[in-house]
């Protein structure tokens, strides 16, 4: 089966799978050589795995201005073709939330064009089922857990693979991480699908499921990233927050201060580089969060 | 007698302090840091305990923190330097409320509540140019003592903007500025404004005092007027700076159970 | 009177302008001598040279005396909308209104560069948690804090999505401080596919119909809280009177640049047509003067290009300038090094083209909303650039990457590339910060080595 390739949270995977591809979530590694100062380094790893993949297609979308300018680059590094999908910074108005549904119908389109089928609304309800049971099982997965730690959330930015070593370092620290809420983690989960209007309607519930309902530091306003925080906060008894940005992304690096200030519990906030040497550091933060919590 | 001890190992220097059981500071010392931490780091606490009178089997707790405080082998624990200058500014200070920390390679910001406890904190290894190392650089490039930084600063009629976040291109620009006949007061004045505006804004709108400042750098004459400058508010500076990490280990070391 | 066109210093500007007053200048409201607003915290005024012509003088004392306009409206009862990020857009709206005045905050950016620092906007901003990583708009937010650059906006809007990230979380920030703030979406432009309606749009971008329609929704949306701010609907006769207002600024502004620009030798500074450039998008705190300062400064370039004279030396080397530059000495610089303007692209080309009349006005907004060079692909920047170099004829072209700005890291290397391979002409990019003497002696070489390369391919 051809895969499709991509990063966002807000690509749905059912879609993707429903048209008889196979989508692949991918979590970049590094960057590659050649990128100019100032870029994040999750867009410059992005960009660099996306132009040695060996899949059909890569999708990338507008959740930020480095992703979106990468889609060109990217055109221009490979042959693969590349799907830019707007995903609206804007979500509270109807016209928002066509846009995304109409960003949808011309991924099938492209999708189709890569061989892939339109589906009917049986088989995209069947396959939107698979997937909904799969994060239920997730979630429960994750709710049954029990903390070894100090109760923390991990929440900012996209993690590379590189990167994930921080749930390591939090728990050489003391702490366990109660919830990802990074973008990518439990928190850009699509909402479980309801199942009533599924039957009748499952293109405009799978819209609204992710567009509605993830929430994310690139939406305007982001009063939902706020209250998802103090809500989780509360619900899984966290006593703090590592909140991990990139250097140079200024969409997680502009909620950091306003979550210091809003959020009942203390943050910290850690810029990531591209530089391994920060491994040190970074536990460091870490031990020192931890300590004071205790 | 049960004597404790603080090791702070940090990037440019070694500090070991030993306390007893009272509290009471029995012996200290400083040494430049080099490349075999562990070795200088032993051969300073044996020396240190040499001088005092003590034997190892004297020692009760040790507790290391600073950069490389994994890599001391005597240590019992290691805590982070965050929690130990707040240990060792409290001890001296109990109505401390925002603690500064300046030292070689990096700088910190701790914010402590009613009870003394850390409350937040704020670090900056990323950028020399918030840190000694810049005041070092300035110091080789302008062929000034350290610590006469200071008293050539205090005759500054108007600091230059020195605007790089690196410090590497900083030095680029206090060339430019020497080549333009720029006054050596007026770069060192505008180098010590550069460190302690993002020393402020590290600290944020709403500091509390008192304010104190520690550290290495905190020892640079002028320095603690740049930084009350930049912060718009009053700073004291900790008894020996230098100690105050390594005397919060100790204090630690001694109060652990 | 001598007339001779000249760059002269703050200081030599007060002899001038005596000796102008003596002469009978005849003077507007906000007039006076330049260094009435170094009084005012304008320090950097001292540095720069300055045009001598008593347009130019125009021209600063318009700029510099927006906020007392925007303070005497509020004053007069009028209302303040500060329109944020569209640059060219929602202002045109506004304007249509009676009693209503518009105005960007995003001019902010210029306040550290123009009083040195000595604001503190910078500082503030940082303490928000918005350092040196973000671009200089974020003085914007201390502006805020503060409320001494500008009157509190009775309407504040942001277009967002595909415009910059720096931009959109520091105006999340001022919303999270308590200003109300209609968002509205600037989607990724993007060429139609297969089936769908393509719609040129200014600029010779085209996008689908489905996305100019997309924005004309969400400009309706503005409109709406116009409405609802004034009690009075936004009709489509103002609408359109209110475009014609900004096609005679904008027309203005075409013929100063085709004319600065083309010139030998160069009749207006690299300075002056810079501030000038920027009444495309401030002219909206009084149209009716703006379009006055403008046509004082065309006559003075005709006056000059009809006699000959000009300001740079004859033969200077022809540089394109993309992206404004923080620190305005810089433009100063270029012409001490040897060049001269020819040709701009400041990101607000879509404040200067014309907006189209022949179709219904909000279609015709949301066309121009759409032709935002920053909210499409690099690659259609970038080609925009290339042929308006060919068409002013520079010889090469600086980019001034704006630090900390989201776009300038990919962005900068795509329009590069492209002018390079497309047109084989060099290209020298550069950041500078609001403040870059101490940088002055590195900008120099650069753009001095750029001149040098120019003057070595001509000869």
């Amino acid at each position: 089966m051809k895969s499709v390739l991509y990063t966002c949270p807000f690509v749905p995977a059912e879609w993707i799978a429903a048209c008889g591809l196979d989508p692949m979530r991918m979590t970049p590694e590094r960057a590659g050589e050649g990128m100019p100062a100032g870029v994040c380094p999750f867009a410059a790893a992005f960009i660099h795995a996306a132009s040695t993949t060996n899949a059909c297609a890569i999708i990338v979308t507008t959740v930020c201005d480095q992703m979106s300018r990468s889609a060109e680059i990217i055109e221009a590094r490979c042959e693969t073709p590349v799907f830019l999908m707007n995903v609206p910074a804007t979500w509270r108005t109807e016209e928002a939330a066509k846009l995304y549904r109409d960003e949808l119908a011309r991924l099938g389109r492209f999708l189709e064009d890569l061989g892939g089928a339109k589906p009917t609304p049986e088989q995209l309800i069947e396959t939107m089922l698979h997937y909904d049971s799969l994060r239920a099982k997730r979630r429960a997965d994750d709710e049954t857990a029990r903390p070894k730690g100090l109760p923390l959330i991990l929440a900012g930015g996209p993690l590379r693979s590189t990167d994930i070593e921080i749930f390591d370092l939090i728990e050489q620290a003391g702490g366990t991480v109660v919830l990802d809420a990074t973008a990518g983690g439990e928190m850009t989960l699509p909402a479980p699908f309801d199942r009533a209007r599924l039957a009748s309607d499952p293109a405009g519930e799978l819209a609204d499921a992710y567009f509605a309902r993830i929430p994310h530091a690139m939406r305007r306003p982001d009063n939902q990233l706020h209250e998802y925080l103090n809500r989780e906060l509360t619900a899984r008894g966290a006593r703090g927050v590592i909140y991990r940005r990139y250097q140079w992304c200024d969409t997680w690096h502009g909620e950091a201060g306003r979550l210091k200030d809003s959020l009942p519990a203390p943050v910290l906030d850690l810029v990531a580089g591209d530089d391994e040497s920060d491994r040190a550091h970074v536990l460091t933060r870490i031990q020192a969060f931890v300590e004071m919590l205790k | 007698m049960q004597i404790y001890a603080g090791i702070d190992a940090g990037s440019r220097t070694i500090k070991i302090v030993l306390m007893d059981a009272e509290g009471r500071v029995a012996a200290s010392s400083l040494r430049d840091q080099g490349v075999e931490v562990v070795a200088l780091a032993e051969e300073l606490l044996d020396g240190l305990l040499g001088r005092a009178g003590l034997e190892r089997s004297d020692l009760g707790r040790v507790v290391a923190t600073g950069y490389a405080r994994n890599a001391i082998t005597s240590a019992d624990t290691t805590i982070t330097e965050i929690t130990c200058h707040a240990a060792g500014v409290l001890r001296q200070t109990p109505q401390a409320r925002t603690i500064v920390e300046i030292g070689g390679q990096d700088s910190k910001v701790i914010h402590l509540d009613d009870s003394g406890h850390v409350r937040d904190f704020a670090m900056n290894d990323r950028c020399a140019a918030g840190t000694g190392r810049f005041l070092e650089v300035v110091a080789d490039k302008l062929e000034v003592p350290l610590n006469a930084l200071g008293e050539l600063a205090g005759g500054s009629t108007s600091p230059s903007a020195i605007s790089s976040m690196c410090v590497v291109f900083a030095e680029t620009e206090i060339i430019g500025l020497l080549a333009a006949g720029e006054q050596r007061a007026n770069i060192v004045a505008g180098v010590q404004h550069a460190i302690t505006s993002r020393v402020a804004a590290m600290i944020g709108p709403n500091a509390r005092g008192p304010i104190i400042f520690t550290g290495g750098v905190a020892m640079v004459p002028g320095m603690d007027r740049a930084l009350a400058d930049s912060l718009g508010a009053e700073i004291q500076i900790a008894d020996e700076p230098q100690m105050t990490g390594a005397m919060g280990a100790a204090i630690l070391a001694a109060e652990t159970p | 009177m001598n007339d001779t066109p000249a760059q002269i210093t703050l200081d030599q500007w007060d002899e001038r302008y005596d000796q102008l007053r003596s002469a009978g200048l005849v003077e507007p409201s906000y007039g006076g001598p330049l260094r009435r607003h170094l009084a005012d915290g304008d320090t950097r005024l001292a540095h720069l040279r300055y045009d001598n012509s008593p347009a130019a003088l125009r021209l600063w004392n318009f700029l510099l005396t927006e906020e007392d306009r925007l303070r005497d409206a509020r004053a007069a009862g009028a209302k303040i909308v500060g329109a944020m990020k569209d640059l060219g857009t929602v202002a045109v709206m506004a304007c249509s209104m009676d009693n209503v005045v518009a105005f960007y905050p995003d001019g902010a950016w210029w306040i550290p560069c123009m009083m040195e620092l000595g604001a503190g906007l910078l500082n503030i901003a940082d303490s928000l948690g918005f350092d040196e990583s973000f671009c200089p708009v974020r003085a914007m937010l201390g502006a805020f804090v503060t409320g001494e650059h500008f009157p509190r906006p009775d309407l504040l809007t942001c277009s967002v999505g595909a415009t910059c990230d720096d931009f959109s979380a520091i105006a999340q920030r001022i919303e999270a401080m308590g200003e109300k703030i209609v968002w509205w979406e600037a989607p990724h432009r993007r060429r139609p596919d297969r089936g769908e309606t393509p719609v040129e749009l200014p600029g010779g971008f085209v996008a689908p119909q489905c996305q100019v329609d997309f924005v004309r929704g969400e400009l309706q949306r503005v409109a709406d809280a116009l409405a609802d701010l004034t009690g009075a609907k936004l009709d489509s006769h103002m609408l359109a009177a209110g475009i014609e207002a900004a096609n005679r600024v904008r027309a203005v502004l075409r013929e100063l640049r085709q004319l600065a620009y083309t010139a030998e030798p160069c009749p207006m500074g690299a300075l002056e047509m810079l501030i000038a450039e920027m009444l495309a998008i401030h002219f909206c705190s009084d149209r009716t003067e703006s379009i006055a300062v403008l046509d004082g400064l065309l006559d003075e370039v005709k006056r000059r290009v009809d006699a000959g004279l000009g300001v740079a030396r004859p033969g200077a080397a022809r540089i394109f300038w993309i992206n404004p530059v923080a620190d305005l000495r810089v433009m100063n610089l270029l012409e001490e090094c040897g060049g001269r303007i020819c040709g701009t692209e400041y990101l607000f080309p879509h404040a200067i083209d014309k907006i189209p009349t022949d179709i219904e006005p909000m279609e015709a907004l949301a066309r121009m909303a759409l032709a935002d060079p920053m909210i499409g692909p690099s690659a259609g920047r970038a080609a925009r650039i290339c042929d308006d170099i060919s068409k002013f004829g520079a010889q090469a072209a600086v980019i001034s990457r704006i630090s900390g700005a989201s776009h300038c890291a990919m962005e900068g290397t795509v329009i590069a590339d492209r002018i390079r391979k497309n047109l084989g002409v060099p290209v020298l990019e550069i950041e500078t910060p609001p403040l870059s003497d101490s940088m002055r002696p590195t900008l120099k070489t650069r753009l001095e080595a750029l001149v040098e390369i120019v003057k070595r391919q001509k000869g």
